[in-house]
């Protein structure tokens, strides 16, 4: 169940048991990557995800964008010269199922089922996202992704968590030595990590 | 089984042994200097004659309206215009259903440009089932509206289609349709005549209404095959009275005037025009024209910078100069907007689109009919042969 208040901030068009993609409601603005966001579930259950990836594109795969912009015309003005343009895009974003929360504990591991497919997608607020990530536990499900490389998501999802958390540096330094510890046979892309969280 | 492609490979070669070379051909240039020099006062003269001794001319000519050769540069472009455009696209009536249905999908467009831009899509599926929507005179004469009488069912309804997405535009606007005004299909001695004269009533009273709305709207034919003006040079030409297959070809005139028989006016007007600039008007005589009273269609032709396009409109447009260069510019400026080469009317692509019906979409259709009708006990059986097509077994 959302939290009363919240603003949608999408609604999901694709729905598997690790992730799901949703319909962005601001066309070229998916939420950030690595934002903690959340599905409503069964009862008061909510699903925790992190945005991984985003898009915009035409939903009709056969069309696919071509130039448009001239010397004169560029940037914002070319969807002033084509009006049309809006209506055939849309912004789309996958996020990977991380846990879930429920009226008495929070779980760092995948939900029984996933959302339902048209249901919305909410972001989290700092006390949520407080109280997911007290525990790191779930940052391991981060490290196989197809999407993205998993260093860069890592990076961008904590740099989203340190800054909602108001700038918790007790929190970064365990985030960065649980990083450490994931990552310690792959030097080169712990420090990717690592440079990425430097605060 | 596959093709055989080696065998078409070799038929193809004779097939191309026999072209000339591609080049500009002499003849076409000389053809071009004809249009450019001919007199329109000795054409009017040449269709009068003709009409007074009732003689049948055996092509279709353009009659102009005032020159030949004009030619007339692009408007300057309006600070901000609408444009709408209308398009349908069909599921037609299946024989093996066992209740007859089709399935028309309506796609309408309206753009604004200029300070306020905006936007609208907008797609209307519409279900023909009854007796009255699947047949002409469903009582009596019980004409099923299939195959080409789908085809004058879409043009009509396309337009009412039109008329309507038309209804709340802001001027300054120009409604926009693709293909011909001129229900040609109407003049056939294979149609009903009632059936041809309720369809064109319902055609003209969406043309008139957007004439009351004093909306301008013209049609849109991409790489045009009309060879109307090419006709009448013809015309022009011909000092043989007694028919081509006996015309000796014996002097220059004949000889141009059988060439100029091998032409499409596009390829007249390529190179006499130049981007955004259009022709003079032509009015059309073709026959179904007589009933279009105040609607009768002239066209002229216009360089879209790519293509020569041929953009038709009622008289009622063509004789304002004002809503003739309004539809002159905007046509011109819809292909500037338009993303591909060559330019097509970019709201006709959205029409397009919003209308157009995926296989994929065809088939949910067919899979939900099936189940609706099975529900009622009435199976979806397929002939024998159209079986053996879907599971084909060895």
């Amino acid at each position: 169940m959302a939290e009363p208040g919240q603003a949608r901030i999408g609604e999901i068009v694709e729905t598997e048991s690790a992730r799901f993609v949703a319909e962005s409601f601001e066309l070229h603005r998916p939420p950030a990557l690595g934002q903690l966001v959340y599905a409503p579930g069964d009862g008061s259950t909510c699903l925790y995800a992190v945005v991984c990836y985003g898009t915009t594109a035409s939903p009709d795969p056969g069309r696919r964008a071509v130039r448009r912009s001239t010397d004169e015309v560029f940037d914002q003005a070319v969807y002033d010269e084509h009006p049309q343009l809006e209506l055939m895009l849309r912004t789309e974003f996958t996020a990977r199922l991380v846990g879930y929360v429920d009226a008495t504990r929070v779980y760092h591991y995948l939900p029984p089922q996933p959302p339902a497919l048209h249901y919305s997608v909410y972001a989290c607020e700092a006390d949520q996202v407080a109280r997911f990530t007290e525990r790191l536990t779930y940052l391991r499900s981060l490290l196989d992704l197809p999407e993205i490389a998993p260093e860069q998501l890592l990076a961008a999802h904590i740099r989203e968590v340190y800054r909602l958390r108001g700038q918790d540096r007790d929190w970064l330094s365990r985030a960065a030595r649980e990083v450490a510890g994931l990552l310690k046979s792959d030097y080169e892309r712990l420090m990717t990590v690592l440079y990425g969280i430097e605060p | 089984m596959p093709l055989d492609i080696d065998a078409l490979y070799r038929q193809a070669q004779d097939m191309i042994r026999d072209l000339p070379e591609a080049g500009v051909d002499p003849q076409l240039d000389e053809a071009q200097r004809y249009l450019c020099r001919a007199d329109p006062q000795l054409l009017q003269q040449k269709l009068l004659a003709r009409e007074r001794a009732m003689a049948k001319i055996p092509w279709l000519v353009a009659a102009p309206v005032d020159t030949l050769a004009g030619v007339y540069p692009a408007p300057p472009p309006f600070d901000s215009y609408t444009v709408v455009a209308a398009d349908g696209s069909p599921i037609p009536p299946d024989r093996h259903s066992p209740v007859r249905y089709f399935v028309v999908n309506f796609g309408h467009v309206e753009i604004t440009y200029g300070a306020r831009p905006h936007a609208e899509i907008a797609s209307e599926l519409q279900l023909s089932y009854t007796e009255e929507d699947l047949y002409f005179d469903p009582q009596d004469k019980r004409i099923p509206i299939e195959g080409t009488r789908l085809g004058i069912h879409m043009s009509v309804e396309e337009m009412v289609a039109l008329r309507g997405a038309a209804r709340d535009a802001q001027p300054p606007a120009v409604a926009l349709r693709d293909g011909s005004l001129i229900l040609w299909q109407l003049q056939s001695r294979d149609e009903d005549r009632d059936l041809c004269a309720a369809y064109l009533e319902r055609f003209l009273s969406a043309l008139e209404a957007l004439r009351q709305q004093a909306i301008p709207v013209a049609s849109y034919v991409s790489y045009p095959g009309s060879h109307d003006v090419a006709n009448s040079l013809r015309l022009m030409l011909c000092d043989y009275p007694d028919g081509c297959r006996r015309c000796p070809q014996a002097t220059d005139g004949q000889r141009l005037c059988r060439f100029i028989g091998t032409l499409v006016d596009r390829q007249l007007f390529q190179g006499l025009l130049s981007p955004g600039e259009r022709s003079d008007v032509f009015e059309s005589q073709s026959a179904i024209l007589s009933q279009y009273g105040a609607h009768r269609v002239q066209f002229f032709y216009l360089d879209v910078g790519g293509e020569i396009a041929r953009v038709e409109a009622p008289l009622w447009v063509m004789e304002d100069p004002e809503m003739r260069d309004a539809v002159h510019g905007v046509v011109y400026d819809q292909c500037q907007r338009s993303a591909q080469y060559p330019p097509y009317p970019a709201v006709l692509i959205e029409a397009h689109e919003a209308a157009v019906i995926s296989t994929g979409d065809r088939q949910v259709v067919e899979e939900m009919m099936a189940r609706l009708l099975a529900s009622k006990g009435y199976p979806y059986l397929r002939s024998a042969k159209d079986h053996s097509k879907r599971s084909r077994g060895v």
